[in-house]
């Protein structure tokens, strides 16, 4: 995946971008221009009202959705111009994702969802995906938790097992539609410290969206969205260097 | 992956316990119903085929290409009989044998036909004109008192009857009974040898055909190579007397056609009643045995009209000292309805207080039976050594007749109880040959040599020749209008009989035996398994060789008997049809509602990096996961089942089971290819009932991952 066109340097970049969603016969407008570069590394987070489209933003540099017009670049490829079949491939590759509630597969413990992206991947023995496994729960700190299945855990460990799917693959960009929403506030910034420790130490491109103010201001750029539309964009905190070691353990603790 | 997806499927199995329960319990027994189904038509099959292979059709049928009809060894009441004639058969023979697959190729034809045995009033009645002309009248006059006794027996039986069905309507009827009545009475005794000729005139013309009119029965047999046949068909065995010689002419009787058709009726109910005793049968509850008891007790003039006075006397003394005294005896002798149209020997009542009999007697006086009454009486109204007269519808519709000596009895193992398998006879394929109406140019010349050396002077030579082979429509239109009657004196006479001994005498060679007209021919293998390859090895030749031959496998040959089975396996199929069908749709509905469910999770899965066809394994692993564990869960039921069945058997409780299980008990056995069979339907099933959920499954998009409901 080399990058090739768009803004030199941005892991992630959208070119004008729009996306109507059709209604019967009315077309709602949901994002109406949009031109925004990510760089490797950064901490982005977008933030807006409702129904200003956040998730609409993220479905589009998820690879999940596609653009009306203009052009959405990951990783540096045109999503727009990838069959079903290479979008799924660059999910598995290079994205991961952190949902909103969630969405652990309830049959399987918390090892096995970890390790569920390794398997989809393949091409790893059993012990290397262990290691792996093993190493990001504890550097979610479920070290102890392997064995329990979703409904026996709680809402911020579950989430601490998302991270920790979405990371095991050492995919380039993280991706978190409201990731605390369902969290207490406590928790939810305890899982914010834990994504930022993890894009400080990984060097992962993080971008997730929020309602929340304060965890608003834990970004590194803030994006700003109203109608469909960027309405500011706020360079806050220095954003990740590349890691001096990447495995270095995290200790985040919720 | 695949461990995944099967933990997965597991997973979700157990997740989900009712539900599973529910579609597990189908599958369990829709495996089970097939397992047993297939295990019970599979041993049937098998013990059938050994049946009927070993007995009469050998594994492999052979009929003229040529035929109108097809061939059916056991015909129903539809099936024809023109299948034609094999030609050229020592060809046929000779290039099959050749194959290594064939162990023998034997000529065969079925047929029934009727035979004769003369009714006691009628032997008696011949036995009293010989004695008397030979001036034997010590030995006449008991005979002539036996035929007195049978009479009177015989009148008081119409007089009985009488009484009960209004004779008088059938004018016939009512003449007979007024001769037999007229017979009955001590004047017609009392000048009965002054009056000889024309009382005679009278017994046998107007009193003899009231008797029991028993005397033509119906047998079928197998026209075969006699040798041959009793060292290649396996289940064939010797009872009584000793095989037909090679090469000669006669029959032997199968067992329980002996024992049925031709065993004194008595006897045979009382060997019948002491099997059912045997089996744990009571009078109280039994109907059968009730009734056979009941027969016995109002027909005891099977018994007592074969006996003359020195008999009746001698039976009577030994029943009254094992009876001892009884009001019951005293009650039968004053009875006026019975002793009101003649004296009653005292032995009439004697039999009927014997075979009266129950449970706590039973077994004694049957010994007694056979120990007394039995050595008094024709047991076997054909019994091994006598010659019989068998005749029957030639090809040509006309009657042909051959006298043959009946050399023993033998059975079919395992089938002895069975009509199905058990009524058929053997005979010398010549003798068959003559009764069917083939007769070569050869035979024509050796039978008119023949007839010259017997001095066979007193018969026209045609006539006998036609009685015999009936080659000449016009004669045999001639010789059948005549009737009956005639061929019996034709048959009886002096000559004809030194003529049938010298005819018996012959021994046909090999050539003989194989060169007359073939209608079918067994071909019977070295080893059944090789069934199919050895048809189609034949086919080939008969192709090859142009000739003219069909073949069918012994299922086909065995007509509506063969396709018994091929019957009950659509009935078990429509049946795991039916179970499956259930399954399916259950497992189908419950699927797509779980495909519902579980959006989301798929979802998930497809946004995280799965791809469509992962998500189509998972639901057809899960599926198969499901066939496989409740299909293992079944088959082991099954064969658990098939294993204690094959321990304590399955009884066969009437004539049909005997013959399908190839006896009187079938033990079922289980084998890998019916435990594959069933495990692969199910597991098929639980596939095909997936197919449309998991292609809607398929159909999910990662966007329903982000739907943010709680999940
Ligand atoms: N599947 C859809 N069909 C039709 N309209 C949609 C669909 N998804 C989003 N929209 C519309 O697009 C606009 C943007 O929605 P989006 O979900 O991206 O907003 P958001 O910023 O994520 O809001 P929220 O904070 O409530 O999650 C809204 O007006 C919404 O109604
Ligand atoms: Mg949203």
């Amino acid at each position: 995946m080399t990058q090739s066109g768009g803004q030199p340097g941005a892991i992630v970049s959208l070119d004008s971008v729009y996306k109507n969603y059709k209604l019967g016969s009315v077309e709602v407008p949901a994002l109406r221009g949009i031109d925004l570069a990510i760089d490797a590394g950064e901490f982005t987070v977008i933030a807006g009202p409702s129904g200003s489209g956040k998730t609409t933003l993220l479905n589009l540099v998820g690879c999940v959705d596609v653009a009306s017009s203009g052009t959405v670049r990951v990783a540096g490829e045109d999503t727009g111009q990838l069959s079903e079949r290479a979008l799924t491939q660059l999910r598995l590759r290079a994205l991961g994702f952190i949902f909103q509630s969630f969405n652990l597969v309830s049959v399987l413990d918390a090892f096995q969802n970890v390790e569920f992206p390794l398997l989809l991947q393949g091409g790893s023995t059993k012990g290397e995906r262990a290691r792996r496994v093993d190493e990001l729960m504890d550097k979610v700190g479920l070290g102890k938790y392997k064995h329990h299945r979703p409904n026996e855990l709680s809402g911020g460990q579950r989430q601490r097992v998302a991270i920790a799917r979405a990371l095991v693959t050492n995919p380039r960009i993280v991706l978190a539609d409201e990731p605390t929403a369902n969290l207490d506030s406590a928790t939810g910034h305890a899982i914010i410290d834990l994504m930022k420790e993890l894009n400080t130490t990984q060097g992962t491109t993080f971008i997730f969206s929020t309602h929340d103010p304060k965890v608003m201001h834990q970004a590194g750029r803030l994006v700003e969205l109203v109608d469909g539309q960027i309405a500011s964009i706020q360079q806050l905190g220095v954003d990740a260097a590349p890691p001096a070691d990447p495995h270095a353990p995290a200790t985040a603790q919720v | 992956m695949f461990g995944t997806l099967i933990r997965i499927a597991m997973r979700n199995l157990l997740a989900h316990k009712l539900k599973s329960f529910i579609v597990g319990g189908i599958l369990v027994f829709g495996t089970m119903l097939v397992l047993l189904g297939a295990a019970l038509l599979g041993s049937i099959e098998a013990s059938m085929a050994e049946s009927i292979t070993g007995s009469v059709s050998g594994h492999l049928q052979l009929a003229s290409s040529k035929g109108k009809d097809q061939l059916v060894l056991f015909p129903g009441p539809l099936d024809g009989n023109e299948i034609g004639v094999i030609e050229d058969f020592p060809k046929v023979r000779a290039r099959l044998e050749a194959l290594p697959e064939v162990r023998a190729v034997l000529p065969q034809g079925f047929d029934y036909a009727m035979i004769f045995a003369a009714n006691l009033i009628d032997r008696k009645l011949a036995n009293m004109r010989t004695l008397r002309g030979k001036g034997e009248l010590e030995t006449y006059r008991p005979v002539r008192d036996h035929v007195r006794r049978i009479v009177e027996l015989l009148d008081r039986d119409i007089q009985r009857i009488r009484g009960v069905i209004d004779l008088d309507k059938d004018d016939g009827a009512r003449r007979g009974a007024e001769d037999v009545h007229h017979a009955a009475q001590p004047e017609f005794w009392a000048d009965f040898e002054e009056n000889f000729a024309k009382r005679m005139e009278f017994l046998e013309n107007k009193v003899a055909q009231m008797a029991i009119g028993e005397d033509i029965l119906f047998i079928r047999y197998m026209g075969t190579d006699i040798a041959r046949f009793t060292s290649t068909f396996n289940r064939f065995e010797m009872v009584r007397g000793e095989p037909i010689p090679p090469g000669q002419r006669g029959v032997v009787l199968n067992t329980l056609y002996h024992e049925e058709m031709l065993k004194q009726k008595t006897a045979r109910r009382l060997d019948k009643m002491k099997d059912k005793i045997a089996e744990g049968a009571r009078f109280e509850s039994d109907d059968e045995l009730r009734e056979w008891r009941r027969m016995n007790v109002t027909q005891y003039k099977e018994i007592s009209w074969q006996l003359d006075d020195a008999a009746a006397d001698r039976v009577a003394e030994k029943l009254r000292a094992h009876l001892g005294p009884a009001p019951v005896e005293a009650a039968e002798a004053a009875s006026p309805t019975d002793d009101a149209s003649g004296p009653a020997h005292a032995v009439d009542g004697l039999l009927r207080r014997f075979l009266d009999m129950d449970d706590g007697n039973f077994a004694a006086r049957y010994q007694l039976f056979y120990d007394v009454i039995a050595k008094e009486l024709q047991l076997y109204r054909v019994d091994v050594g006598d010659t019989l007269t068998i005749r029957g519808m030639s090809q040509g519709g006309y009657m042909s007749s051959v006298n043959v000596k009946v050399y023993g009895t033998f059975r079919f193992q395992g089938l002895d109880k069975s009509a199905l398998g058990g009524m058929v006879n053997l005979m010398d394929i010549v003798s068959y040959r003559d009764l069917y109406g083939f007769v070569t140019a050869e035979q024509k010349a050796e039978i008119k040599a023949l007839e010259k050396r017997s001095g066979l002077q007193e018969i026209a030579a045609e006539n006998a020749e036609d009685a015999l082979f009936g080659e000449d429509a016009d004669l045999a239109a001639e010789a059948s209008a005549t009737g009956f009657d005639e061929f019996a004196d034709v048959d009886m006479s002096k000559g004809a009989a030194k003529w049938n001994e010298r005819l018996t005498d012959i021994v046909y060679t090999q050539a003989q035996i194989d060169g007359g007209v073939v209608r079918n021919a067994a071909v019977v293998l070295n080893d059944p398994k090789q069934l199919q390859a050895a048809r189609i090895a034949i086919e080939r030749i008969a192709a090859e060789e142009k000739l003219p031959i069909k073949v069918l496998d012994w299922k086909q040959a065995s007509g509506m008997l063969g396709n018994f089975v091929s019957v009950i396996y659509a009935v078990l199929l429509v049946a795991i049809l039916g179970v499956f069908g259930v399954a399916l749709l259950i497992i189908n509905n419950s699927m797509v509602l779980s495909t519902m469910e579980r959006t989301k999770e798929i979802g998930t899965i497809r946004a995280i990096g799965g791809s469509r066809r992962f998500v189509l394994w998972m639901f057809l692993i899960e599926s198969i996961v499901l066939g496989a564990v409740f299909g293992a869960i079944g088959v082991g039921l099954g064969a658990g089942i098939v294993g204690w069945l094959g321990n304590v058997g399955i009884p066969a409780t009437n004539d049909t089971l005997v013959f399908l299980f190839g006896g009187p008990r079938m033990y079922p056995w289980l084998s890998g290819a019916h435990v594959a069979f069933a495990l692969g339907l199910v597991v098929m099933v639980t596939t095909i009932s997936t197919i449309y959920p998991a292609l809607l499954a398929t159909r999910v998009t990662p966007l329903e991952a982000m739907q943010d409901k709680e999940g």
